[in-house]
């Protein structure tokens, strides 16, 4: 991709994320021990045999961060994929068609949009019980506001450039339409907007198993923090128990906000050309030949 | 003329979010398939008594749109309901809760928007230098961390120096004012600095695309042809305009500032609005869960508004 | 020497996949006090390059060689820092694409005050006289100077930049395309402000446009540039009568006459690629005329009689008219 090799940023978080995709689909080879069972002492303190050493019970943190870094990835993708399919949808549809359709579904994202999204995301939460399958849907559900807005804008103008309204004339349907003409000219927005939730999403994730919103029995990032919180790992000095899984979830949030603001900013030729900047232009020498003239 | 259709629709808006935000809560509480309220079993420790006052209370025995026109008259009144766990008022918890919050966030936030403000704009006008790189990665970095963890963190580094837990140094014995000023200050610091940590990568990167987006519009170029210097166009030309977006992306994160207060003050114990809603999830307190998010929406938009009446003051052409 | 020289200018422009593209190759420029110069050519031949070269205001992938002298001193010797001081006072500019040239959130007053307070030509009370003074000049009302930029209309906008590039009584003006997306009465008008203006205040006139009924209508001479190039230099007159470039000849046969009667033919074609260097005449693939000379060797800019200059193989061939 043009975009990859133009913007370095955009390599690193490219390569980073496609790492932790990697470390979570053979998770099952790469885990050193099992993650469900005690295999070392209480708080073991990191050694070459457990390079991260233990946690509060005694268990490997580093198959740990592993085995978590999978089952976070998953809740995070699943969500993502809630959230870009209603997102995109509602923004699809509320840019191609205008009108009432428009100002309702319009209407009802602004709704969304100022409502704070982790309070109402605890309140089902808490209502519908924890498990993992209604964090994916309760973050989904909540995370599609913002794509919606930045697709309609796309889509609007989309429609007004000259083939759609051919392609229109000539008797295509809607459904051709949005898929022939629309669905291309937004998609590299779309893939930015996926990447960019796919990190909100994990974030999320781990907000809510903090508050003890997750399975407790799941091992994600998210409870590995709230165990390292709860379980005293924090007074008890074992810092490895606390500092591994905030790398991991930041190092994954870093990769998809770097990879999805270059996407981003490539596709958005207005940040293209500053007409201010440190460094003017150059001065190359007069040659001499012209310069006694 | 126009000004006032722009700020009757922005107030318009901020009563549908507040209404539709009621409803939701009514909906998810008592219409949706496993709502809290008519599953009462749910509730731990309730008496007999309790479940039959509750009963009562919430019109259970009425049909769904009974409740509900019960429910926004109890809501008119101020009535929020009786708290699960502690038996008391939820409009009387939270408003002690609340009390205590809006210091330390407002705190850390505004620092946040300074600081943020200031290096996302430095970084946007040496865009590509050093300067920018370092400003920018910095900001990515503490854009990624999670809240929760940034805390713990600053928790492990600060414990020892600086107080971590609750508001008060509960030994003290009976203070001047002055003596518990400070001693609210000590303890807001952690808090407010994690709050403040967490806004302002974000923040930092708002204001940076803010600005480069200013700087490429036509008018800077007339500014260069005017003969200001750079510094002066950054001052007079660019920094209002840019703070256009910036304005409108600030109000638009304060539902994430709201979500950082719930995870912060859970864990550094503040007594705020945000531990009470991780205690009422613990006890699957719901009316007060109810209350907090029904207070927490409210003050969003509150925020919401009072960014939209800034906007007006600082862009002219909003009254077309 | 005249009063603002332009000696072998070139630009280059670094171009983000790698590889330069060369906007600007070796034009000489010459601007006497009260000149009216038209600066001609299809889009992208590099007519906003050249000014912007002139005024030190090319982005940072940019580079110059080349000498731009005014009164015989090079203010671009020393990039920004040496031309800063020239800029509005001596030189002033009328934006391609005016319409954004204002703050939207500063009231156009302010904006015309700014470079008289600046450069302290005027400061308080004589700089809103001034101001006053300029609006009335090209035809605004004086309450337009507490108007923001969107409450006025395209044409009063154009207008009110022409003032601000007259506030501190320049000695060249440039205006690039001033009119180009106004209506057709309102560009009349200001194009004859414009002139008009230029006489009243003996100022010379840069303008460039791709538009020959408005620089027939304004300028006294023209420059007519292909692919970076100049092609042909010349008065008006001598363009329309006795061009010696057979792309003048086009140009002006494709440009439909002040009255619209004669049917308008484009050049069929498209201009070189500039991201490439390029053998012989970079019109030879386009022009009817070409024979064996034009792809092998560039034809220098050679003159042909007093202040007509042409850069065309069929001048320098006996027996031939272009
Ligand atoms: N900042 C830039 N970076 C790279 N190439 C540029 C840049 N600015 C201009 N160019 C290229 O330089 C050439 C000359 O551009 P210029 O804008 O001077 O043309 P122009 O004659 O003013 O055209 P128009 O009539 O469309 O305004 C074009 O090929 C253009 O693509
Ligand atoms: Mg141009």
């Amino acid at each position: 991709m043009r975009i990859v090799r133009e913007r370095p940023a955009a390599t690193v978080g490219a390569v980073l994320l496609a790492l932790f995709v990697l470390m979570a689909v053979f998770a099952q080879w790469l885990m050193p021990y099992d993650p469900h069972q005690q295999v070392g002492p209480v708080f073991g303190t990191p050694s070459t045999a457990h390079p991260l050493g233990l946690d509060d019970g005694g268990y490997d943190v580093l198959s740990l961060i592993i085995q978590g870094g999978r089952i976070s990835m998953e809740v995070g993708f699943a969500a993502t994929v809630v959230a870009i399919v209603l997102g995109g949808g509602v923004g699809i549809l509320s840019g191609y068609f205008g009108g009432a359709t428009d100002t309702v579904l319009m209407r009802i994202t602004d709704y969304f949009l100022v409502i704070p999204d982790i309070p109402l995301m605890i309140i089902i939460a808490a209502v519908w019980g924890p498990s993992l399958g209604h964090i994916v849907l309760v973050i989904g559900m909540l995370l599609w506001t913002g794509t919606a807005r930045v697709i309609r804008s796309q889509v609007k103008s989309v429609r007004e450039r000259v083939y759609v309204q051919r392609a229109r004339s000539l008797g295509a349907s809607h459904t051709r339409i949005i898929l022939r003409h629309v669905l291309p000219q937004v998609a590299p927005l779309l893939v930015a907007n996926t990447v960019l939730t796919i990190a909100v999403a994990i974030f999320d994730e781990t907000a809510l198993a903090f508050l003890g919103l997750s399975d407790p029995t799941a091992i994600t990032w998210g409870t590995m923090i709230e165990h390292a919180f709860d379980r005293t790992a924090v007074s008890a000095g074992a810092w490895w128990a606390v500092v591994p899984p905030g790398v991991a979830v930041s190092l994954v949030i870093m990769a998809c906000s770097l990879l999805g603001q270059a996407i981003e900013d490539a596709t958005n030729p207005r940040l293209r050309v500053a007409h201010l900047s440190i460094r003017g232009f150059r001065i190359r020498p007069v040659r001499p030949a012209r310069a006694e003239a | 003329m126009h000004g006032s259709v722009y700020l009757a629709r922005k107030v318009g808006l901020a009563a549908g979010t507040v209404f539709v935000a009621i409803t939701l809560n009514f909906i998810l509480f008592r219409a949706a398939p496993g709502d809290a309220v008519s599953n009462l079993s749910r509730v731990p420790h309730a008496s007999p008594q309790l479940k039959e006052a509750l009963r009562h209370e919430f019109g259970l025995d009425q049909s769904k749109w009974a409740q509900y026109l019960l429910y926004l008259k109890e809501l008119a009144h101020g009535n929020l309901g009786i708290s699960f766990a502690d038996q008391q008022p939820v409009s009387h918890d939270l408003a002690t809760a609340l009390g205590n919050t809006v210091p330390m966030v407002l705190l850390g936030t505004v620092i946040a928007i300074l600081f943020g403000v200031f290096t996302g704009t430095v970084a946007a006008w040496r865009r590509g230098g050093i300067t920018d790189q370092v400003n920018t990665n910095v900001a990515i970095a503490f854009y990624s961390f999670p809240t929760q963890w940034l805390g713990l963190m600053l928790l492990i580094l600060f414990a020892g120096v600086l107080p971590t837990s609750g508001m008060t140094d509960e030994f003290a014995i009976d203070p001047s004012w002055w003596a518990h000023l400070q001693d609210v200050l000590k303890h807001m610091i952690l808090p407010s600095a994690t709050m403040a940590l967490t806004l302002y990568g974000e923040y930092t990167l708002i204001a940076r695309s803010a600005m480069l987006e200013t700087l490429s519009e036509d008018y800077i170029l007339t500014a260069r042809a005017k003969g200001l210097s750079n510094a002066r166009i950054v001052r007079r030309h660019a920094f209002r305009n840019a703070l256009l977006p910036t304005t409108t992306m600030v109000a638009l994160s304060l539902g994430y500032v709201v979500g950082g207060a719930i995870l912060i003050e859970t864990v550094f114990s503040w007594p705020g609005i945000g531990r009470a809603v991780y205690q009422a999830v613990l006890q699957r307190d719901y009316p007060m869960l109810q209350g907090a998010f029904l207070v927490l929406t409210l003050s969003v938009v509150v925020f919401n508004l009072i960014a939209d009446l800034l906007y007006f003051k600082l862009d002219p052409r909003v009254t077309e | 020497m005249s009063m603002l020289d332009v000696v072998d200018l070139e630009v280059w422009f670094d171009l983000p996949g790698g590889g330069e593209l060369h906007a600007v190759q070796g034009v000489d420029l010459a601007v006497e006090r009260g000149d009216r110069l038209g600066l001609v050519g299809e889009s992208g031949c590099g007519k906003t390059t050249v000014m912007m070269a002139m005024m030190g205001l090319l982005p940072s992938n940019a580079t110059v060689s080349g000498q731009v002298l005014l009164d015989g001193v090079d203010i671009l010797a020393h990039g920004e820092r040496s031309v800063r001081s020239h800029r509005w006072v001596d030189l002033a500019m009328v934006f391609q694409g005016a319409m954004n040239a204002f703050n939207p959130v500063q009231r156009i007053g302010r904006q015309i005050r700014e470079p008289m307070e600046l450069h302290r030509t005027a400061s308080g009370a004589a700089a809103r006289r001034r101001t006053n003074e300029l609006l009335e000049m090209v035809g605004m009302p004086v309450s337009a100077a507490d108007r923001y930029p969107h409450e006025l209309s395209g044409g009063m906008r154009q207008r009110a930049a022409l003032a601000m590039a007259l506030a501190c009584e320049p000695r060249v003006l440039f205006a690039d395309e001033p009119t180009t997306a106004l209506d057709v009465m309102v560009q009349a008008q200001i194009l004859q402000q414009l002139g008009q203006l230029v006489d009243e205040l003996g100022l010379a006139l840069v303008l460039v446009t791709h538009d020959l009924p408005v620089v027939a209508a304004v300028c006294d001479r023209a420059t007519v540039m292909y692919a970076g190039r100049i092609a042909e230099q010349a008065t008006m007159d001598a363009l329309f009568h006795d061009p010696r470039h057979p792309y003048t000849r086009l140009l002006f046969a494709s440009t439909p006459d002040l009255y619209g009667e004669e049917p308008v033919v484009s050049i069929p074609g498209s201009p070189p690629r500039l991201d490439r260097p390029l053998t012989g005449c970079p019109f030879a693939a386009r022009c009817p005329h070409a024979f064996d000379p034009c792809r092998e060797q560039q034809p220098a800019l050679a003159t042909l009689a007093a202040g007509h200059l042409a850069a065309c193989h069929l001048n320098t061939r006996a027996g031939v008219t272009a």
